[in-house]
């Protein structure tokens, strides 16, 4: 009994399918099991993604969806980088100065919801596009052919290559496959799931996502909620963004132009509703594990790129309905034995 | 008389209650057959199996002499089987006539055959003698309205067997006699009908035979209705003798300054001219029909609708309410919706939740966080104290029955202690116990202080706790009688000053 309700939790399905395609992979190609040029990046990718796909969550969480994560990251990236090659700014400072860019970008966002009515899909659209455009253009006209900041601040390529290994207490070193980035990840999760499951706050925002409406009759501050929520999504983009710049190494227009979709994907797997009113915060970090794990696995066994995409669609197809296929099976029990 | 409908020692649990224990009861062509029980006796739960919504665990279902197992609803509308169900199932976004011939549009050529469509709706709303805008969305209608159209929605399908699930719990006594003419009308052409109210005075109305549930058992099965006396059939839902309760007229000062005083207002939606005072400690009661304008009142005071004109005054002085969030924590004033389904309920949130909503404030630690044995105890309270009907505090409002559901709506302003209530049609679907306890309840409260606007189409409800009852007409205030508590008096004043303009 016990044991089946333990079955029936999604996440453990799924924390359990992860390990299960990792040790499938592995067996096939012992290359897979490298720690430096495998599980390493595959946990950094997995940090960075996960707090993207937080990003995405707490949207989800309104029944809202931001089309512009990976830009608002982008102009994280851009704010953090230009405060190190302009300004001077030491790595703190200007990850600070990226991530009030990125909230301040969801607030905008927020606003904009709020005061004109218009669906949150069309207004974060809007606002990739427009920030596509500016992202591009500044990198551009101050940087030329390049269209790069390079300045790198004391420490940065701490966060992109130092795993638990050189983090020692008394002597003892964690090993090297957990890379450092996975900290802020791990922050932020805790954070986040903090915020929902226990407090005010996250309550007043989930019941916003239940029933916009109820939730207006009951007093709630639905207006401010909806802000707040895109406020989490730009300060978490933000953060996402500067993780990604630190692991690549520089800053570019490119950073965030692959993550909209798979910030989707985490949220999604993990049980997040795409109608909101129910997010999976801990699932957000199992279900963008899982992804990476297929996406790597495959491209291991040196399936090529279209073979792989293919493949890649099929197995989250499949993962996807886990939840659907557990449901099918509770409403066969509900409506009867025979 | 040959039996319509059949059903043969049905049984249905669901995880922690058994909702049906073999259940028996035979519907018969040409009669109206009144299903009654408590909330949560497991009337809708029948009717489900029926329409095939959900499987039977045991039991056996004939229709027309012959065995059925309906799968799906679909199934079970190609049987002969028409239904209203006691949740609304329209489709917001599409127009009445959309709706109305939902399930089986007529065709001309694989096309819908706008033409021929707009004539069966018409005709289904007119033989109702219903007045709603066909090509109106949904969306945009009254709750009661909105009833009407899930009714004509039903009788449009030529069926043999129709099942009413609590069709009146939110119509008025006029639009309820018209649609007793309908029933009587097919019930003469030899439809069967099963008719679900707790509302007694129209079971007896209209209906022939009677089963009661009680907890899942059929206590009493189609027997003659006229062999019961009204008193013996509630014994039988409650399963013990339930005392009649004495109407006390209550003291107001009305000297006091008006918690809530109304001067010419005018709102956005067309109202005109409303002016009334709320003195602390009364129950004014606001009655009308269908369309009058209550409900959509009550909404512009609290910031809903714009006001065009004239002022509000909360314990005397003018204010400007912008948003339920302020009405709440600024001037404690709480508004229980009509429509718990959509305004009144977080359906796929537990019962704990839908309660504590309004009062995360009062139940916060540190670090703002929500105090989980406080959430419990207050959901506890309501739980105890309006019965409500649940295997723990942790169960989703979705799987509650009609009333149950509808009293966790009631408990969560309730739990706000407001000191200004407005409360919009409370005892809808509600059972006859939990109605009266409910009335009592509203009476404490008031002697407590707190002061309530009851807005109610069930005018013996109106008669039994209002001080006074306030009379609404299209959007105007029509009369303002104090309540004598004498029912037949009351009811012919009232009706009086609606038809008087
Ligand atoms: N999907 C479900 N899951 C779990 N329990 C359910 C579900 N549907 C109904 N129940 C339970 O079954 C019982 C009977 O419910 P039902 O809706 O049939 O009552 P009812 O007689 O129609 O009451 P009411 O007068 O309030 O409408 C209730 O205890 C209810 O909580
Ligand atoms: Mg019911």
């Amino acid at each position: 009994m016990k044991l089946k309700k333990i079955l029936n939790d999604q996440r453990v399905v799924l924390t359990l399918l992860t390990i299960g395609l990792f040790i499938f992979f592995g067996l096939r190609n012992s290359a897979f099991f490298n720690v430096d040029f495998v599980i390493y990046p595959l946990l950094r990718d997995g940090a960075t993604l996960t707090v993207i796909g937080l990003a995405q969550l707490c949207v989800l969480s309104i029944g809202h969806l931001n089309l512009a994560v990976g830009r608002m990251a982008a102009v994280s990236a851009l704010v953090a980088g230009a405060s190190y090659q302009y300004w001077g700014l030491t790595l703190v400072q200007g990850a600070i100065l990226g991530v009030l860019a990125g909230a301040l970008l969801g607030a905008i966002t927020g606003w904009i919801i709020v005061k004109s009515q218009v669906n949150a899909f069309i207004v974060t659209l809007a606002m990739d596009f427009a920030l596509l455009g500016l992202v591009t253009f500044i990198y551009v006209t101050f940087t030329g052919a390049t269209a790069a900041f390079t300045t790198k601040p004391a420490g940065m390529d701490y966060w992109r290559s130092k795993s638990l290994k050189d983090f020692c207490v008394a002597g003892i070193c964690g090993p090297k496959s957990i890379p450092m980035m996975l900290l802020p990840a791990i922050i932020c999760l805790i954070l986040v799931s903090f915020m929902f499951s226990r407090t005010r706050l996250g309550r007043e925002l989930l019941s916003t996502g239940s029933n916009l409406r109820a939730a207006k009759l009951s007093g709630i501050p639905v207006e401010n909620r909806v802000m707040t929520a895109h406020i989490f999504s730009g300060t978490l983009a933000g953060i996402g963004g500067l993780m990604l710049a630190y692991a690549n190494g520089s800053f570019t227009a490119a950073i965030g132009s692959q993550v909209m979709l798979p910030s989707f994907l985490g949220p999604v797997l993990g049980g997040t509703l795409l109608a909101g009113g129910a997010v999976a915060v801990l699932g957000t970090f199992i279900g963008t594990m899982m992804t990476l794990v297929i996406r790597q696995g495959l491209s291991v066994q040196g399936i090529g790129l279209e073979t792989l995409n293919i493949a890649l669609g099929l197995v989250l197809l499949l993962a996807l309905s886990v939840g659907q296929i557990q449901k099918m099976f509770t409403s066969i029990k509900l409506r009867g034995k025979k | 008389m040959s039996a319509e409908l059949l059903i043969n020692k049905v049984s249905k649990e669901f995880p922690g209650v058994l909702a049906l224990n073999e259940v028996n009861l035979t519907l018969t062509g040409g009669t109206v057959h009144a299903l009654l029980g408590e909330n949560g006796a497991g009337k809708s739960t029948l009717i489900k199996i029926i329409t095939g919504i959900y499987l039977a665990d045991s039991g056996s279902l004939k229709v027309s002499g012959q065995e059925k197992r309906f799968h799906n609803p679909i199934e079970s509308t190609h049987a002969g089987i028409a239904v209203v169900h006691q949740e609304r199932n329209l489709i917001p976004e599409f127009s009445v006539e959309e709706n109305i011939t939902l399930h089986n549009p007529p065709l001309k050529l694989g096309i819908i055959n706008r033409k021929e469509r707009t004539r069966l709706a018409k005709q289904a709303l007119e033989t109702l003698g219903f007045e709603i805008d066909l090509n109106e969305r949904v969306k945009n209608l009254s709750v009661a309205q909105m009833q009407l159209v899930e009714i004509a929605k039903a009788l449009v399908t030529n069926a043999k067997i129709i099942l009413l699930d609590e069709p009146t719990a939110s119509i008025t006594g006029s639009e309820t006699s018209k649609l007793f003419d309908v029933i009587k009308r097919l019930k003469s052409q030899g439809t069967a009908i099963l008719f679900v109210s707790h509302k007694l005075e129209e079971v007896y109305e209209i209906c022939d035979t009677v089963t009661v549930l009680r907890d899942g058992v059929s206590v009493l099965e189609s027997k003659s209705l006229a062999d019961y006396k009204q008193g013996e059939i509630v014994d039988l839902m409650v399963g013990r003798h339930l005392a009649e309760r004495k109407n006390i007229i209550r003291k107001v000062d009305r000297k006091a300054t008006p918690v809530i005083e109304l001067k010419n207002l005018q709102t956005s939606l067309g109202h005109r001219n409303i002016s009334l005072s709320l003195y602390p400690g009364e129950v004014l009661g606001m009655y009308g029909l269908v369309g009058a304008g209550r409900s959509e009142l009550a909404r512009s005071i609290l910031g809903l609708h714009a006001i065009t004109g004239g002022e509000i005054l909360v314990n005397g002085s003018v204010v400007k309410i912008r948003n339920f969030t302020e009405a709440l924590h600024n001037y404690r004033i709480g508004y229980v919706t009509e429509n718990r389904k959509e305004e009144g309920l977080f359906l796929d949130f537990p019962v704990r939740k839908n309660i504590s909503v309004t009062i995360l404030a009062k139940i916060l630690q540190r670090l703002s966080v929500i105090n989980p044995k406080k959430e419990d105890d207050i959901a506890t309270k309501y739980v105890d104290r309006l019965g409500i009907k649940v295997v723990d505090n942790n169960q989703l409002a979705l799987t509650l029955s009609g009333g149950n559901q509808q009293k966790v709506s009631v408990s969560k302003w309730l739990a706000a202690e407001t000191k200004i209530l407005i409360i919009d049609e409370p005892t809808v679907g509600v059972d006859v116990r939990t109605k009266a306890s409910f009335h009592e309840l509203i009476t404490e409260l008031a002697n407590e202080g707190l002061s309530i606007i009851l807005i109610s189409s069930d005018l013996a409800e109106m008669v039994a706790v209002a001080d006074r009852i306030l009379v609404m007409r299209r959007y105007e205030i029509v009369g303002d009688l104090d309540n004598s508590k004498d029912y037949q008096n009351m009811s012919r004043s009232i009706m009086n000053s609606i038809q008087a303009v």
